[in-house]
């Protein structure tokens, strides 16, 4: 059946006549494409890139976010009761690595306590996932398990045929209502997407054996400790908890900071830089899997585009004498 | 909606102030149901907010006896206990809790508690040894070294002097050297050395050692001289702490979220986790 471009976009500004939420990618200027609310259905940016330079994260997870207001009287207090009712939403042309790190995030916000201001954007937000054509050399989602036509954590899968048209797979019943009338039952292979760079398996054993190793304080002592990976990470969810304005936030934070682990008592567990980056890879190929059985990475090559010093989980994988 | 981030909010009942910098509150649920309802384990911690200021994890240093109440103790030291510190009498402040593991108060029945503490580290053996004493009979002798840099930076000593007033119960006070006054009565010395000076008998005991990580550093090794299993020697982590419930990714030591596993770990199970905390 497919779905044409100009369909597309009919149901994305139907979408948004209907007071709901649209996120997709958005050129907001030349060489720059971000996953943006859409204010009309034109601005969907459905080719001529890569990927987006942030992630579909934080229409789940935003980057700061009120938990609760209070009013503060004398000595007493009163917490205020507000209901916590997300827009309905749509994520139109996610990229499959991610769509997939949704899921992978659901246990850890679920495991003994619910985050339920997870659990409701992430029930109140239907994915249309885009397929990739291309890859560049930080791509490595075929080394996580993963593919260019990954249908993990979305609703549904565009697969684009080359002339403004795309085959359409249905994933889940959620997205049945917006692809009932386009989808196909048959899909076209995607490119293979990029070799395979690494053996996860490996990985972990490496971590597993090497905590304690000159290894950390060779590749990774070029860290600059900016944070920039784990912000632009789909799958980084570190955060801080703090008050401003009558108000408790919790703001997007990171495991690169000094200040992220350290004590009162001005002791600090990752005191430098090279533990703190052992931290970021343990975390994503040991830790994460151990804890959840799913690797906390999708291979989107986020970290490195986004690292002034050419430093992504990657690059410290590729240092790594495993396998 | 179900916000686990959301507080209690706490009466303050009952302000004390140890020394310059360190206070301790005693502080109760606003929701009267809640003051009966609210139980938790000796060892737990749990969140404490100023509002205005933020959020700060502190052990809960009352027994787990005690209902309607519940203590913390902190010193000044940050933004958030800076706030604390202002806070009087009747004033309300924000709990969440409790979270984390506790001491296996059940598993020590019938043993000898030996507790070694030093400067602020006092209040999480505070709840321990108010929650032994309540439970007399199932104890054996307890010994208590609790030492600080000064005799001002004692914390809770009227507890002390409590708790010496027990049956089979022997308290050592100590300071570092240089810290003692004229009068002082106690010992005068690191914890580690004077407890090994007191010989304290090994056989059948289990320590809970709390304190700096130096304090921590040269106690095991005279514990491991008397002969302590690293099974029977407990501590408790003070890995810094946001959301307190295994989400926010900071107080991991390698695998193990202290926020959950922890913060109560044996020796035995800390030599299993790599020098991360």
């Amino acid at each position: 059946m497919s779905i044409s471009a100009q369909d597309l976009l009919r149901i994305a500004a139907d979408w948004i006549a209907q007071g709901k939420q649209l996120i997709g990618p958005k050129r907001v200027k030349p060489g720059l494409v971000l996953y943006a609310r859409l204010k009309d259905a034109s601005e969907l940016a459905l080719d001529g890139f890569l990927r987006p330079a942030n992630s579909i994260k934080e229409a789940v997870f935003p980057r700061h976010e009120v938990l609760y207001r209070y009013r503060v009287t004398g000595g007493a207090v009163e917490l205020l009761d507000e209901e916590f009712a997300p827009a309905e939403t749509l994520v139109l042309a996610a990229r499959p690595c991610d769509a997939a790190a949704l899921p992978i995030l659901d246990p850890l916000f679920n495991w003994d306590y619910r985050d339920e201001f997870w659990n409701r954007r992430r029930a109140a937000t239907t994915i249309i996932a885009l397929a990739c054509h291309t890859h560049d050399e930080h791509c490595f989602c075929t080394s996580v398990g993963l593919a260019p036509d990954a249908t993990r954590g979305a609703d549904a899968l565009l697969y684009p045929l080359g002339d403004a048209h795309f085959a359409v797979r249905q994933v889940t019943a959620k997205s049945e209502p917006l692809v009932a009338g386009y989808r196909d039952e048959d899909w076209p292979a995607m490119p293979a997407g990029p070799p395979v760079k690494f053996d996860p398996t490996d990985v972990q054993a490496f971590l597993e054996a090497n905590f304690d190793s000159p290894f950390w304080n060779g590749v990774p002592l070029r860290c600059l400790g900016c944070g920039a990976c784990a912000y632009h990470c789909p799958t980084c969810h570190c955060f801080d908890i703090i008050d401003e304005k009558n108000a408790r936030v919790r703001n997007w934070d990171a495991c690169q900071f000094a200040l992220f682990t350290l004590h009162a008592s001005g002791h600090n567990p990752r005191s430098t830089q090279p533990e703190r980056q052992r931290q970021r890879l343990q975390h994503k190929f040991r830790i994460y899997r151990e804890k959840f059985g799913e690797i906390l990475c999708t291979g989107c090559g986020n970290c490195t585009r986004n690292c002034p010093v050419d430093l992504g989980v990657l690059n410290v994988l590729e240092a790594m004498p495993h396998g | 909606m179900d916000n686990v981030y959301k507080p209690h909010l706490m009466r303050v009942l009952e302000v004390r102030r140890h020394t310059p910098d360190v206070k301790s509150f005693r502080i109760t649920f606003q929701e009267e149901e809640l003051r009966d309802r609210f139980s938790f384990r000796v060892g737990q911690f749990g969140i404490f907010s100023a509002f205005g200021a933020g959020e700060a994890t502190f052990n809960i240093c009352s027994s787990s006896n005690w209902r309607g109440y519940l203590d913390f103790c902190f010193r000044k030291t940050g933004r958030v206990t800076e706030a604390l510190w202002d806070v009087e009498e009747g004033d309300v402040i924000g709990f969440r809790g409790p979270y984390g593991n506790w001491y296996p108060m059940e598993q020590w029945e019938g043993k000898n508690l030996i507790f070694l503490g030093g400067g602020i580290a006092m209040p999480p053996i505070r709840c321990a040894i108010w929650y032994a004493l309540e439970n007399r009979d199932k104890f054996g002798d307890i010994t208590i070294v609790y030492g600080a840099r000064t005799v001002g930076d004692l914390v809770f000593t009227s507890d002390l002097d409590q708790w010496e007033r027990h049956d089979r119960v022997r308290v050592i006070r100590c300071v570092d050297p240089g810290g003692e006054t004229p009068d002082w009565k106690g010992e005068v010395g690191f914890v580690p050395h004077v407890f090994e000076r007191a010989k304290v008998p090994a056989e059948n005991s289990v320590a809970l050692v709390i304190g700096p990580p130096v304090m921590i550093k040269f106690t095991l090794p005279v514990l491991d001289k008397m002969g302590l299993r690293p099974g029977d020697i407990y501590t408790s982590l003070e890995n810094r702490m946001k959301c307190g419930i295994g989400k926010c990714g900071r107080c991991n030591a390698g695998g193990c979220y202290v926020c959950k596993e922890g913060p109560v770990f044996s020796l035995e199970q800390l030599q299993k986790l790599p020098q991360d905390y």
